[in-house]
């Protein structure tokens, strides 16, 4: 059986010349912006001859080379349809707005980032909570909120050893407003912090000041430039008296101690490697973040760190007795 | 400048968030302004254009004094740029299309895209042969749905004019980058053709740029119909939808340039787009006809005299020697004088 007739047949139909787009020049597509660029010139001829038919038919070849590439496109089904993957842009075009900036990390943010702390965001923690009482979700705050549960319910409950005024709704009440200044008090500083780190790290501003500096410094250098390192100059109206530096020295004779204690500490300086420990301080992220005085005073319970070294070295003593 | 308002209201704050920048932007606001007097042509060239980019087109239906191509030149006009910031500011607008006519320039249709709430650069053209809309009969197209552009010739590769006039085009019709797209949907295409190049644009110099008349821009819009053809791919036919109109080139101004290098930043790849071969070149990587992804793992040569194969007792190194020779403890330069011996008698 000879199938070789079919075959050219199928291949002549899906091979026609309508699907396929000949040019001299390859056609530019940018399929993600949906938009296809000839690059070949224009033909002077159909140009004069018919100018809507030669625009149609130009339009018809570019959009059909666009097509091509969009229908090749891999596809994913949506309930609408097939809908097709389209690539990034190739054209370059300019945003309307700027890049958006990162958000400045909280403090208990920087801290957790630097401890690898990986509590629930914010967006993942919920906004509803289950209630096992009724069964069902609420709000965690707001309207018949979780918050204020005690608050609300008709009937609370009373320790035993409890003043005689003591109002175990206005109890829960202040604890929560408590809770909320905290909150907002934290909030404040969190936007303080960000706001002066914003104003500190510009670039354009410190920029500025340097030029500023730079500027100045020219200014001097010129004015005492002349062969008479400026004595002579004429000057401008309200041009102000140059301001030199004015050198200090101590008085000749001193007291021998002082004098002593000056050159020891000058050599002691030169013997120890404290700048070296001191920049190693610096560039340590942790030192920042983690404030040591009040780490030690919750490790301790407010006793302090030598209260703790001492607890420390009786327990592993107590261990040591035990052992034996 | 605009006081920055703080939202009173959730309803308020979720309007002022949906106008912070974002990574990948939304299609631009385009602001449809008409000057002193516009003409019947303009008024129908601006309402058609409308009607293409809605819903992403607010219209000023009263007339406004506004000339920003003159701002360099008198006080009052440079008020137009205020004025054009402040529209901006109000309606989250990056883009606008001014229409006037004059003596001077009749039928003057003015493209200003915005950065960051400045005006980047400004394209003015002449309005010709505007056929609307509604003159054509036929099927229009729905309107939010994407149009596909097509720019014909190698004009807009090369000269600077035309580069700026594709580049405003596109940010005005489709400046959006969208995932995916259901291909049914694109039913009109916006063409933008040029006159046959002139000879001396093709032999360019800078010297003859301004005298010589730059050759004219002809937008049609078509509305496809898709054609079974047999394959996957549909034959496509093209017929007039309107507006149709030329264009001649006017004044323009070039963005500055700092400005531009801010606006063309992009934004960091992410990790995932990185990994679905985004950015960086993909090494040893592809996807073959079934759209599995294939690798190609370089490994060195393997040292195949280490190899381990079957373990037996005659190939063990020092077999041969245990078995024949009773003398093997003796001093070491007569052994191996024995060993060589011996294998010479084997082979």
């Amino acid at each position: 059986m000879d199938v070789s007739n079919i075959l050219a047949d199928h291949a002549e139909k899906t091979n026609s010349t309508q699907l396929q787009v000949e040019t001299d020049n390859p056609l530019d597509v940018d399929a993600g912006f949906l938009t296809v660029t000839d690059p070949n010139p224009i033909d002077v001829e159909s140009y004069d001859s018919s100018l809507e038919s030669h625009l149609l038919s130009i339009a018809r070849t570019g959009t059909q080379a666009l097509f091509n590439s969009l229908f090749s496109l891999p596809t994913t089904s949506s309930p609408d349809g097939p809908l097709a993957q389209l690539p990034a842009p190739t054209t370059q075009l300019p945003r309307a707005k700027p890049l958006p900036k990162p958000k400045p990390l909280t403090k208990w943010e920087q801290f957790a980032k630097a401890k690898g702390i990986q509590g629930k965001s914010k967006e993942k923690r919920m906004k509803k909570v289950w209630d096992e009482e009724k069964q069902e979700w609420v709000n965690r705050w707001g309207k018949d909120g979780k918050n204020r549960q005690i608050e609300d319910q008709w009937i609370t409950e009373v320790p035993m050893n409890a003043d005689i005024d003591f109002d175990p709704k206005k109890a829960a009440r202040d604890e929560r407003q408590a809770r909320v200044a905290k909150n907002t008090k934290q909030h404040e500083a969190n936007v303080a912090r960000a706001q002066k780190a914003g104003t500190s790290a510009s670039s354009s501003n410190t920029e500025r000041e340097a030029h500023k500096k730079e500027l100045d410094r020219t200014l001097a250098m010129s004015r005492t430039s002349t062969a008479s390192m400026g004595k002579f100059d004429r000057k401008l109206d309200g041009e102000k008296k140059m301001k030199g530096i004015k050198r200090k020295f101590n008085a000749t004779e001193g007291s021998v101690s002082a004098e002593a204690k000056a050159s020891l500490e000058v050599l002691s300086k030169m013997n120890s490697d404290a700048r070296k420990k001191s920049a190693g301080e610096a560039k340590d992220p942790e030192a920042s973040i983690l404030n040591v005085r009040k780490a030690v005073r919750f490790a301790s319970k407010g006793r302090g760190g030598i209260a703790l070294g001492r607890e420390r070295a009786k327990g592993a003593g107590a261990r040591k007795g035990g052992r034996r | 400048m605009l006081r920055t308002v703080k939202p009173k209201n959730a309803r308020s704050k979720r309007v002022l968030d949906a106008r912070e920048p974002k990574e990948v932007e939304d299609a631009r606001i385009a602001i449809f302004v008409k000057g002193t007097k516009t003409g019947e042509v303009l008024n129908g060239v601006m309402k058609d254009m409308m009607a293409l980019k809605r819903p992403d087109a607010i219209s000023f239906s009263k007339k406004n004094v506004i000339h920003p191509l003159d701002a360099q030149n008198t006080a009052s006009a440079s008020s137009s740029t205020s004025s054009l910031e402040f529209w901006s500011s109000k309606n989250d607008a990056s883009m606008f299309v001014i229409g006037q006519t004059s003596k001077k320039r009749p039928n003057d249709l003015t493209f200003v895209r915005m950065y960051d709430g400045k005006v980047l650069d400004i394209v003015e053209v002449g309005v010709e042969n505007y056929v609307s809309m509604e003159s054509i009969p036929g099927t229009k197209s729905t309107p939010g749905h994407k149009p596909l552009m097509h720019f014909a010739s190698e004009l807009f590769d090369t000269h600077p004019r035309f580069i700026q006039l594709k580049s405003m085009l596109m940010s005005l019709f489709n400046g959006e980058a969208v995932e995916s797209i259901y291909l049914k949907g694109l039913e009109h295409v916006i063409s933008v053709s040029l006159a046959p190049t002139p000879a001396t644009l093709n032999t360019a110099s800078a010297s003859t740029e301004s005298t010589t008349p730059l050759p004219k821009v002809h937008i049609r819009t078509y509305a496809t119909r898709l054609l079974a053809s047999g394959s996957r791919i549909p034959r496509v036919e093209l017929t007039l939808m309107g507006p149709s109109m030329d264009l001649v080139l006017r004044r323009h101004t070039n963005p500055d340039p700092e400005l531009l290098k801010q606006s063309m930043k992009r934004p960091k790849l992410k990790k995932t787009d990185i990994e679905k071969g985004l950015g960086k070149k993909r090494k040893n990587l592809d996807v073959d006809e079934m759209g599995n992804l294939r690798g190609r793992v370089h490994v060195g040569k393997q040292d195949l005299s280490k190899l381990q194969t079957r373990k037996m007792k005659g190939l063990k190194a020092g077999a041969f020697e245990d078995e024949h020779g009773d003398d093997a403890g003796d001093d070491d330069g007569d052994s191996d004088q024995e060993v060589t011996t011996k294998r010479q008698k084997l082979h």
